[in-house]
C-alpha cells in the first residue's frame, strides 16, 4: 500500500485524482497548499507526490526545492502550465515528471505506476543482463525470449515492429531515416516502401509509451528520421 | 580676527610709520655719504659738482645776455650796455654770488643797479672787493681763481657752457636781429635745412664773479641736510630699522590682502560705493592727486618759499600723508574688486567691450539670419553658384591688391571652399547611408545634428522624425502584441484548471454503470466537447505566440521526403477511417531545407488534420512535391465533403471554415497557425480544394 500525496488548491481536481487513485489501490493523502503539503511529508511517510505549480501561499516550485532538500521520493508535476520552459524549470528542480492540465486520468495513473514503480525497484536492476539483452530507461528487449517489457509490463509486438524496435534498440541515440531502417531490417533497397516504416513506428509508439504524442523512448525527428532515447 | 575692523585700521595706521621710518632712515644713510652735503660743509665748493653749477649758472647768465638782453634794465657806459638781472637766476647756492659778463659792447650782472655800479669798472670793483670771496675770472679762455677746484677743473666744464647755451639754432625769419647785431659773423647758416646756428665760445665771453664758501640758506640742499639731521639716529639704526619695518610692512600687506573685504558673520565680499566706481576713474583721481603734489612739491623746492624748517617739513609730512591715503584706498579697493572678481567686470574698458561684443553679436546674428533665409529660399545650388561667384571677385581683387602673393592666397581660399564643399557633400553621403539603414529596418540610431553643417540641420530633423515615428510605431505593436500574448496565455491557464475538472469528473460519469440511454448520450456530447475546449485552449496559446513573433526557429538541415513520409504515416489510421486513398509523390533523391523540423511538422500536421477533418469520404488525396530552383512547392490536393463558397484567400485567414457555421469539429485556429509558421520558415504552399 502506497501513500501518496495529491497537493493541489482546486479541491474538485484532488477529489478526482482520489477517485482515479483510491481504484488501483493507492492510499491518497491531501494538501490544497505547499505549506500544508510540507507538513503533512513530515508526519506521514509518503511515496509519491502529485504537485500543482499555482498555488496559494507556497508555490509549486517552491514546495519541491523544499522537498528536495530532504526527500528523494518521486514527484509528478501537475500544472496548466505548458510552455516548454516551465516543464523544463520543473525537471531541472527534481520533479521526475510533467503532466499539464486538462490531463488524461489514465495517463496520469500509468505515470503514477511508472514512478513508483522505478522508485521501489531502484537498486534492484536485472544483473542478468545478457548479450542479447536491450536496455533504456525502463524499456527492455530480451532478445533470446522475444520479449518486450515497459515498466515491467510486457508489450506485444508484431515481428515487424520487433525488428525495427530491436534494431533501433541495438543502436540507441542514433537517428535512423526511413530508408536506413528500411535496409537495415529488411537487408534490401528501399523500394516504394513509402510511410510503411511510418506507420509502423507510429504503432510502436502507441505500445510502448504511456503518451504517445510526447514519446519519452521512441522519439521522431522529423524530417530526419527516428530513434530510441538513450537513458 | 580677519574680520577684524579694528585691526585693520591699526595696519592703516601702521603702514605709513614704518615706511618713513624706513624712508628716511634709507635717506640719512644715503645722504651721509653723498658729496653734496657733509658734515663739514666747505667740502661741497671742492666737488665736481660745485663746478659744473658754478659753469651752468655762468651759462645761464650768457644765455639771457644774448637772447633777452632787450628786455632787462639796461645802463650805458659808454659804448657798452650794461643789464641788470636779479639774483633769483643763481642754482649754485653760495652767499654773496656776483658776477659780471662782458661781451664785445654788451655786458650783464646780478648786481642791484645804482650809482655804485653804473659803470664796468665800478662792478667790477664791487666784484673784487668782496670780502673773504673766492674771485673767478675768464678771460679769452682762461680761467684765473683763488678756488683752485674751479681753476683745475673749469676748462674741463666749459664744454656745458658751449653745449647749453652757446649752440643754439633759431628758426630762419624769427631770428632776432639784436641777436644777429650781437654775434654778427658768428652765425652760420647751412643751405639745405635753412637753419641757422650760433656757434659763440667760452672764449668770446670775460667773465668776472665772487662768492663766498657758504651755503645759502634757502638752498633745497640745505634744508635737506638740516631736515634729515633731526633724524640722524634713524640713519644710524638702518642696518636694524630696515629689513625690521620691510618685514612688519610686507607682514602687515598680507594680513590687509587677506583681511580687506571680508566682514563678520558675512560670506561674500562687501563692497561700498567707491567699489563700485569704474576702475580707470578712480585709477586716474588718483594720479591727478599724486601729480598736482609733484608739481607742487617741485616748484616749492625749486623757489625756495618756504623759509621756516617745521613748516617745511610740515608740509612734506601732509603731502605724504596724503599721497599714502590715496595708495591706501586705491590697494583696498583694488584688492576687493580682485576678491569679488569685479576687478575688470567693474571697468569702463570692459563695459565698453561688453557693449562692442554685444553689438557684434546681435549684428552678426541678424546678418546670418538674413544670409541663411536667403540660401533657404534660394536653395544650395544657388547657394554655391554664389560662393563660386564671390569667390572669383575675391580671387581677382587678392590678385590685383597683392601681385604674385594674391595667387597664394587665392589657392589657400581654393582649399578653404573646396573643404566646406566637400563637407557639405559628405553630409549627403552621411543621409544616404541612414536612409539606407533606415530602409533595412534600422530605426534605433539617429543622426547627429552636431555631425551636419547648418544646411542639413532641417533634413536631419525630419528625418530622425520619421525614423522615431516607425520606432515608436514598431515598438508599440511589439508590446501590444506582447500583452496580447501574455493576456491570451493568462486566461488559457485559467480556463485550464476548471476545466480539467470538467473533464474529469465526465470521465468519471462515464464509468459509472448508467441505465438510462439519454443520459449515457448527453454524457458523450459533455465529453466530446470538453475535449474540444481542451484542444481549443491549447491552439489559442499556441496562435497567440506565433503571432506576437516570439517564435525562435531552430534552423536545421531536413529531408522534405522523410517529413511527409513520416506525416503520413501518423495520419494513416485518421485518413483509413475516412477511406481516403493517399496517393503520394515525391522525388527519388532526398529533397534538402534549412528549416525548423518541429514547426515544419506542425504546419504538414496541420494540413493533414484539415484534410482528415474536411475531406469527401471515399475520395483521393494527392500529396505531391515540386522542386524548383530555390524553393519546394508541396501540394495537397482533396476534395471537401462541403461545397466552398468562400475565396482562396479567405480560406487562408485565421478562424475561417468552410462550413462558416461552426458546428463541425475543428477550430479553424489551425489555419491561422499555418499561415504564420509558413511566414517565418518561407515556405510556400498551395492551398486547393
Amino acid at each position: 500500500m502506497y501513500n501518496i500525496l495529491v497537493c493541489d488548491d482546486d479541491k474538485e481536481i484532488v477529489a478526482a485524482i482520489e477517485i482515479y487513485l483510491s481504484e488501483k489501490g493507492y492510499n491518497i493523502l491531501k494538501a490544497y497548499d505547499g505549506k500544508q503539503a510540507l507538513k503533512i511529508l513530515k508526519e506521514n511517510t509518503v511515496h509519491l507526490v502529485i504537485l500543482d505549480i499555482m498555488m496559494p501561499q507556497m508555490d509549486g516550485m517552491e514546495t519541491l526545492s523544499e522537498l528536495r532538500k530532504s526527500q528523494a521520493i518521486p514527484v509528478i508535476m501537475l500544472s496548466a502550465k505548458s510552455e516548454d520552459e516551465d516543464k523544463i524549470s520543473g525537471l531541472d528542480l527534481g520533479a521526475d515528471d510533467y503532466v499539464t492540465k486538462p490531463f488524461n486520468p489514465l495517463e496520469l495513473i500509468a505515470r503514477v505506476n511508472s514512478c513508483l514503480r522505478r522508485y521501489t525497484k531502484l537498486g534492484m536492476i536485472n544483473e542478468e543482463a545478457s548479450e542479447n539483452t536491450y536496455r533504456t530507461g525502463e524499456l527492455i528487449m530480451e532478445d533470446t525470449l522475444k520479449k518486450v517489457t515497459v515498466d515491467e509490463q510486457e508489450i506485444k509486438l508484431t515481428p515487424t515492429e520487433y525488428n525495427i524496435l530491436k534494431f533501433l534498440m541495438q543502436n540507441k541515440g542514433k537517428v535512423y531515416s526511413i530508408e536506413q531502417i528500411y535496409q537495415n531490417v529488411w537487408n534490401e533497397e528501399c523500394y516504394g516502401a513509402e510511410n510503411i516504416i511510418a506507420v509502423h513506428i507510429r504503432h510502436i509508439r502507441e505500445k510502448i509509451e504511456i503518451n504517445p504524442k510526447e514519446p519519452k523512448y521512441l522519439k521522431v525527428i522529423w524530417g530526419i528520421g527516428y530513434k530510441i532515447e538513450s537513458l | 580676527m580677519k574680520q577684524s575692523k579694528v585691526l585693520r585700521m591699526i595696519a592703516y595706521c601702521m603702514i605709513p610709520i614704518l615706511v618713513f621710518a624706513m624712508i628716511t632712515s634709507l635717506l640719512v644713510k644715503e645722504v651721509q655719504k653723498d658729496e653734496i652735503i657733509t658734515q663739514k660743509g666747505n667740502e661741497y665748493f671742492q666737488t665736481d659738482q660745485f663746478v659744473r653749477k658754478y659753469m651752468s649758472t655762468v651759462a645761464n647768465y650768457a644765455n639771457r645776455l644774448i637772447y633777452e638782453n632787450e628786455e632787462l634794465p639796461t645802463f650805458y657806459d659808454g659804448e657798452t650796455q650794461i643789464c641788470y638781472i636779479d639774483n633769483n637766476f643763481n642754482s649754485i647756492m653760495v652767499e654773496d654770488f656776483y658776477i659780471l659778463i662782458q661781451y664785445k659792447n654788451k655786458a650783464i650782472t646780478n648786481l642791484d643797479m645804482n650809482s655804485d655800479t653804473n659803470t664796468i669798472e665800478k662792478i667790477k670793483a664791487f666784484i673784487s672787493q668782496n670780502q673773504n670771496a673766492k674771485k673767478v675770472n675768464i678771460s679769452a679762455g682762461n680761467i684765473e681763481s683763488d678756488s683752485e677746484v674751479i681753476e683745475k677743473k673749469g676748462m674741463k666744464y666749459s664744454r656745458d657752457f658751449e653745449n647749453t647755451y652757446y649752440t643754439r639754432t633759431e628758426e630762419k625769419g624769427q631770428f632776432n636781429e639784436i641777436v644777429e647785431s650781437v654775434i654778427g659773423s658768428q652765425v652760420e647758416e647751412t643751405e639745405t635745412t635753412g637753419i641757422k646756428y650760433i656757434t659763440t665760445q667760452i672764449e668770446d665771453f670775460e667773465v668776472t664773479s665772487s662768492y663766498q664758501e657758504i651755503l645759502q640758506i634757502t638752498s633745497e640742499e640745505a634744508r635737506m641736510k638740516e631736515f634729515l639731521n633731526r633724524y640722524e639716529t634713524l640713519g644710524e639704526k638702518a642696518p636694524v630699522i630696515l629689513p625690521v619695518c620691510l618685514s612688519a610692512v610686507l607682514l602687515l600687506g598680507i594680513y590687509l590682502i587677506l583681511s580687506i573685504g571680508r566682514t563678520k558673520g558675512k560670506d561674500e565680499i562687501e563692497l561700498n560705493d567707491l567699489d563700485r566706481i569704474p576702475y580707470e576713474i578712480l585709477a586716474v583721481i588718483g594720479c591727478l592727486i599724486l601729480g598736482v603734489e609733484c608739481l607742487i612739491l617741485a616748484n616749492m623746492g625749486y623757489g625756495g618759499i618756504v623759509q621756516d624748517i617745521n613748516l617745511y617739513i610740515s608740509i612734506y609730512t601732509t603731502f605724504y600723508l596724503v599721497a599714502y591715503i590715496i595708495c591706501a584706498v586705491l590697494f583696498n579697493t583694488t584688492v576687493k574688486r580682485i576678491k569679488a572678481k569685479t576687478i575688470f567686470q567693474n571697468t569702463i574698458t570692459y563695459q565698453a567691450w561688453k557693449l562692442f561684443v554685444k553689438i557684434v553679436k546681435k549684428t552678426s546674428a541678424k546678418t546670418l539670419e538674413i544670409w541663411n533665409q536667403f540660401t533657404e529660399s534660394t536653395g544650395l545650388v544657388n547657394k554655391l553658384l554664389m560662393v563660386i561667384v564671390g569667390y572669383i571677385v575675391i580671387a581677382v581683387i587678392l590678385l590685383s591688391s597683392f601681385g604674385g602673393f594674391g595667387i597664394l592666397f587665392d589657392i589657400g581660399l581654393a582649399i578653404f571652399i573646396f573643404y566646406k564643399i566637400v563637407q557639405r557633400i559628405n553630409g549627403f553621403t552621411k543621409i544616404e547611408k541612414h536612409l539606407k539603414a533606415m530602409y533595412e529596418g534600422d530605426n534605433a540610431t539617429k543622426l547627429k545634428i552636431a555631425d551636419f553643417t547648418n544646411e542639413f540641420e532641417k533634413m536631419v530633423m525630419y528625418i530622425n522624425d520619421i525614423s522615431n515615428g516607425f520606432e515608436n510605431a514598431i515598438q508599440d505593436g511589439i508590446k501590444s502584441e506582447k500583452l496580447k500574448t501574455e493576456l491570451i496565455t493568462n486566461v488559457s491557464h485559467d480556463i485550464k484548471t476548471p476545466l480539467t475538472s470538467i473533464i474529469n469528473y465526465v470521465d468519471l460519469l462515464k464509468k459509472e454503470k448508467i441505465e438510462n440511454e439519454k443520459v449515457k448520450e448527453y454524457i458523450e456530447i459533455l465529453d466530446n466537447k470538453s475535449q474540444r475546449l481542451k484542444k481549443l485552449t491549447e491552439d489559442l496559446i499556441e496562435a497567440s505566440k506565433a503571432s506576437s513573433g516570439n517564435v525562435k526557429l531552430n534552423l536545421e538541415t531536413i529531408n522534405v521526403s522523410e517529413l511527409l513520409k513520416q506525416a503520413t504515416g501518423e495520419f494513416e489510421d485518421k485518413f483509413k477511417e475516412k477511406n481516403l486513398e493517399l496517393v503520394m509523390n515525391l522525388p527519388e533523391e532526398k529533397v534538402l531545407i534549412k528549416a525548423d523540423n518541429r514547426y515544419m511538422y506542425r504546419i504538414i500536421e496541420n494540413i493533414f488534420s484539415n484534410v482528415s477533418k474536411y475531406s469527401m469520404e471515399y475520395s483521393r488525396l494527392y500529396i505531391d512535391m515540386i522542386e524548383k530552383e530555390q524553393t519546394v512547392q508541396i501540394e495537397v490536393k482533396n476534395i471537401s465533403k462541403d461545397v466552398l463558397n468562400i475565396s482562396e484567400e479567405e480560406l487562408m485567414r485565421r478562424f475561417v471554415r468552410g462550413d462558416k457555421s461552426r458546428t463541425t469539429e475543428g477550430s479553424g485556429l489551425r489555419n491561422f497557425d499555418f499561415e504564420k509558421f509558413d511566414r517565418t520558415s518561407k515556405w510556400n504552399i498551395c492551398y486547393q480544394n
